[in-house]
């Protein structure tokens, strides 16, 4: 029996876990995989694009919490979004930097300039601002990354605020494991991690480069060192100006980083980890839920708890489900669902957001999942992150703020006894 | 403009086309080939894969299936690299009649096609995934090639015996001196460069098209009714061998192993236009059915894809028209002389892949008749070029290669096991194509991922190798996926949506694909 079990281990999950665990009670967090932060682009985003590209992320959101209340930010409210920011850079001193009343514009493996409030110091250089001169460096052993596209669309898309960034693309041929031509951004950064390695990197980087004013690699410098970022930091000394990290497909180095921090710090808060592990039962009385069913190895386990945050991801982790006959379903508890109504819920066009993907679950200011009737499920049931209706995270940018938001909301109501 | 001259031009890149092109060429003549899209991109390039062993025709037409089984050993043997002996097995479910196995077996000597009766057990342990409640198992020679790689192995035959063969090349008009053929008015749509190549005849290969390309020539119309065949691939093989409905030919009556995939197909639906195919999600919902019936559990297997194909049927006054399956499957050939008063132009339809070249020969024997002429046909006896050590394609041999090249190469698309030179091979073969283009030739973007990760290496390595500008890479990686979502969204449910939610993840969340400049022209 514990005080509070928190199913997930993405940002939302963890945070929620530590943040109640810091505040003295006793958490079960359960996840049947290893959470969605390594696969995203270790940036904290609240509001990237709205109708266009925005600049003040809380100020659009204070308009679409009015035109949309469907939107989880409706139910999350801005301040608890402000508040799961300030937590989480507080959280993680060194690691995460910027204004959260403003996007800054990062450019990613492909060249687009995207819109972003938090991010890590080792991304810094990249903010995009006009007359700004880089060199875009890669190594020809990461299939990932090609510094010539990369550049060539930075240098023809305007700069926010107008004016253009002058990108040069230059090529180094240093695998990250002697003898391989096929080499991933993990493996890179456990070889940066290493000095000598390091030494040799920014030696090579060094004989391509011209005078650019700061240098952009893909985002895979170094990972165990220290807080992350020491790699980073030797990298913009030997190289004696701006280095910054570009965002690439998973496996995500700077997501890693955001994830192993948070992890140490749910295990120094004493937060029990159970990892691997399938909910395939639920025991509740009433308006209460009471423990859940693991399947675990040799025998199926019961969790009890006095509070549950549901915060295992979307349609991405199995957490929501489609079948073959076009019925949606979560997985877990088999909540009901919101926005699955509509008859066009996937339509031809690629370019369009899709309305499956902001099918959830609906929830009250205390993140309590709500039938379709607005009443509450369970009394001691709240959800957080990629499992609420409303949002196409990943379209909007909005992925980080909704899951901190949310986490601050139904750890709040937890706390304060809600 | 560019002229250009040829005793004989084709027309259509399909199976027909190409096995007609390889024949003139090696019967002598000099012969120019016209697509306006890319080879087998039509209804070759779209359908389940199945190489016949004859056993769906022997029952209702012992003739075809006769001619599907001598020409399934003569395409085994002359393309040996785009077929894969799979084998097949037609099974009697708990549902079908028994009786029907009989009628099968009785059909199947008449045609003088190899078949085995094998007991539900014996079947069972080849193929553990079929219904376990089956009443009776035949074993066939049934095999599976690949579209695509028949049709270049094909033209390259041909080139090599003097064939110009112009993929992306629209026919604009075609000429006559009176009442015979003179030549045709084309334009490269890649390069928008005229052509008028001369000719003494024509062959319309144009399958759903050679209505309109009749109508070119100014003939009286050539009413052609495409059925329209829907087909679902699903991500990884539930069958090893061909596995069909031994009963009546029906909807989804069939799943096919296909490289690294297998197909369930298909449906027959008579449509109006070739060139908008839907995939209604009732027919769909027909083949995820048909294919639990086949393979229990084949709702729960994930479905990657979907595509539909147009059968090339002209119409045929026996069967009503909107019941395409059971008009005749055998090809026709329609002499315009005699129809519309023109000379030098035969127009051909109906047929089906696996008797492609026999259905090649049958034409250029039929033209050959028409110019009083007569040389022997050599397409059975000569293997296509790089075909000749024999060797039958197998589903292992991409992982064969990269266990080789793994230190050396870089693997682009994990789920078909591409590498990066071989990619990098293809485009400087064809500096003009497409990432589309390329994934008939590659499989690139094909697997499970449907694109989510190879599509921006495709297109990031075809910018780096200097082979294209940025406009125009950007635009392809912007085509490439709207084109793959095309299959997707029709079928997608399931894992897929865990897969479709990642690659959105990858695309638009983290690289912000959606953001990127606007190309200011299309992208061909």
């Amino acid at each position: 029996m514990t005080d509070t079990i928190v199913i997930g281990a993405g940002l939302s999950g963890l945070v929620s876990a530590i943040r109640l665990a810091q505040a003295g009670q006793s958490v079960t967090l359960l996840s049947k995989g290893l959470g969605g932060l390594q696969l995203s682009q270790g940036t904290v985003d609240v509001l990237g694009y709205a109708s266009e590209r925005v600049d003040r992320p809380f100020k659009t959101l204070a308009a679409l919490i009015k035109t949309d209340p469907h939107h989880p930010y409706a139910a999350i409210g801005a301040d608890q979004v402000k508040a799961g920011l300030s937590w989480l850079t507080q959280a993680l001193p060194g690691l995460l930097t910027g204004d959260p009343e403003r996007n800054l514009c990062f450019p990613t493996a492909v060249g687009a300039l995207r819109p972003t409030c938090l991010y890590q110091p080792s991304m810094a250089g990249g903010a995009a601002s006009g007359g700004r001169t880089w060199a875009i460096v890669g190594p020809r052993q990461l299939k990932d990354f090609y510094p010539e596209l990369c550049a060539a669309n930075i240098g023809r898309t305007p700069a926010p605020g107008g004016g253009a960034i002058t990108a040069r693309p230059y090529r180094i041929d240093l695998p990250a494991r002697p003898g391989e031509a096929d080499c991933s951004a993990l493996t890179y950064a456990r070889s940066l991690d290493q000095a000598d390695f390091r030494a040799q990197f920014a030696q090579a980087v060094a004989a391509v480069v011209g005078d650019e004013e700061a240098i952009g690699l893909p985002a895979m410098l170094g990972l165990n060192g220290g807080d992350g970022l020491e790699a980073w930091r030797d990298l913009e000394r030997r190289l004696g100006r701006p280095v910054f990290e570009i965002a690439l497909a998973p496996p995500s180095v700077p997501g890693m980083r955001l994830n192993q921090a948070l992890i140490a710090l749910a295990k120094a808060a004493g937060v029990r980890l159970v990892l691997g592990s399938n909910v395939i039962g639920v025991i509740s009385q009433g308006w209460q839920l009471q423990g859940v069913v693991l399947r675990q190895a040799g025998h199926d386990q019961r969790y009890d708890a006095d509070h549950f945050i549901h915060a295992p991801g979307g349609f991405e982790s199995g957490a929501l489900h489609l079948d073959s006959y076009g019925q949606l379903s979560e997985t877990v508890f088999g909540l009901p669902l919101r926005g699955g109504e509509a008859d066009d819920l996937i339509t031809g066009d690629y370019w369009q957001d899709q309305l499956l993907f902001k099918v959830g679950v609906g929830v009250d200011s205390a993140m309590r999942v709500l039938d379709e009737a607005g009443q509450v499920v369970y009394h001691n049931l709240h959800a957080a992150g990629g499992v609420l209706a409303g949002a196409t995270r990943w379209s909007e940018k909005s992925g980080e703020g909704i899951a901190l938001g949310s986490a601050m909301a139904a750890t709040d109501a937890i706390l304060k006894g809600q | 403009m560019r002229k250009l001259s040829a005793d004989v031009v084709v027309i259509g890149g399909g199976s027909t086309g190409a096995g007609v092109v390889r024949d003139l060429a090696m019967r002598g003549y000099r012969a120019i080939l016209l697509d306006r899209a890319d080879l087998a991109q039509g209804t070759s390039g779209r359908f389940h894969g199945l190489l016949h062993s004859g056993g769906r025709y022997v029952v209702a037409d012992p003739g075809s299936g006769a001619e599907c089984a001598s020409e399934n050993a003569i395409v085994t043997r002359i393309q040996a690299h785009a077929v894969e002996r799979t084998g097949g097995l037609f099974i009697v479910g708990p549902e079908d009649d028994p009786g029907f196995g009989d009628k099968f077996l009785a059909g199947a000597a008449e045609a003088k096609m190899p078949v085995e009766e094998i007991t539900p057990g014996q079947a069972l342990a080849l193929e553990p995934r079929i219904h376990p409640g089956l009443k009776r198992a035949f074993r066939v020679q049934d095999g599976t090639i690949d579209g695509w790689q028949i049709v270049w192995s094909a033209v390259a035959s041909a080139r090599q015996y003097g064939a110009q063969i112009l993929p992306y090349t629209k026919v604009t008009a075609i000429e006559r001196d009176g009442q015979s053929v003179k030549g045709v008015l084309a334009q490269d749509l890649k390069t928008g460069e005229e052509l008028a190549i001369e000719c003494g005849f024509l062959l319309n290969c144009a399958g759903p098209w050679a209505g309109q390309v009749a109508a070119l020539a100014g003939c009286h119309p050539v009413e052609v009714v495409p059925g329209r065949g829907v087909m679902v691939a699903m991500s990884h093989r539930l069958v090893n061998m061909v596995v069909n409905r031994c009963a009546k030919p029906a909807d989804g009556d069939i799943i096919v192993p296909d490289h690294t995939v297998c197909i369930i197909g298909t449906t027959d639906i008579k449509v109006d236009d070739p060139d908008h195919l839907e995939i209604p999600r009732r027919e769909v919902q027909q083949l995820l059915d048909a294919g639990e019936s086949l393979v229990p559990g084949f709702r729960q297997a994930r479905a990657v894809h979907a595509w539909a194909g147009a059968r090339p049927l002209i119409k045929d006054d026996r069967v009503a028209s909107s019941d395409t399956r059971h008009m005749s499957r055998g090809m026709s050939i329609m002499d315009h002389q005699d129809r519309d008063g023109l000379s030098g132009m035969l127009t051909i339809g109906g047929g089906k892949f696996t008797t492609y070249r026999l259905m090649a020969e049958h034409i250029v024997d039929a033209m050959e008749d028409k110019l009083g002429s007569h040389h022997p046909c050599r397409t059975a006896q000569e293997a296509c070029p790089g075909q000749e050590d024999a060797h039958n394609y197998q589903i292992t041999h991409r992982l064969a290669e990269r266990e080789t090249d793994r230190l050396s190469d870089q693997t682009i698309c994990e789920c078909e096991l591409l590498g990066r030179r071989q990619f990098v091979d293809l485009l400087t073969e064809f500096p003009h194509a497409t990432l589309d283009d390329l994934r008939r030739q590659s499989r690139l973007g094909m697997g499970p991922c449907q694109g989510g990760f190879c599509s921006a290496r495709a297109a990031g390595l075809a910018f780096a190798e200097g082979k294209i500008d940025i406009e125009r890479a950007t635009g392809l990686l912007r085509l490439f996926l709207a084109n793959r979502w095309i299959g997707l969204w029709p079928i997608l449910h399931g894992d897929q949506v865990r897969q479709t939610v990642l690659d959105d993840w990858i695309l638009q969340g983290i690289l912000d694909v959606d953001h990127l400049p606007a190309q200011t022209q299309e992208v061909v």
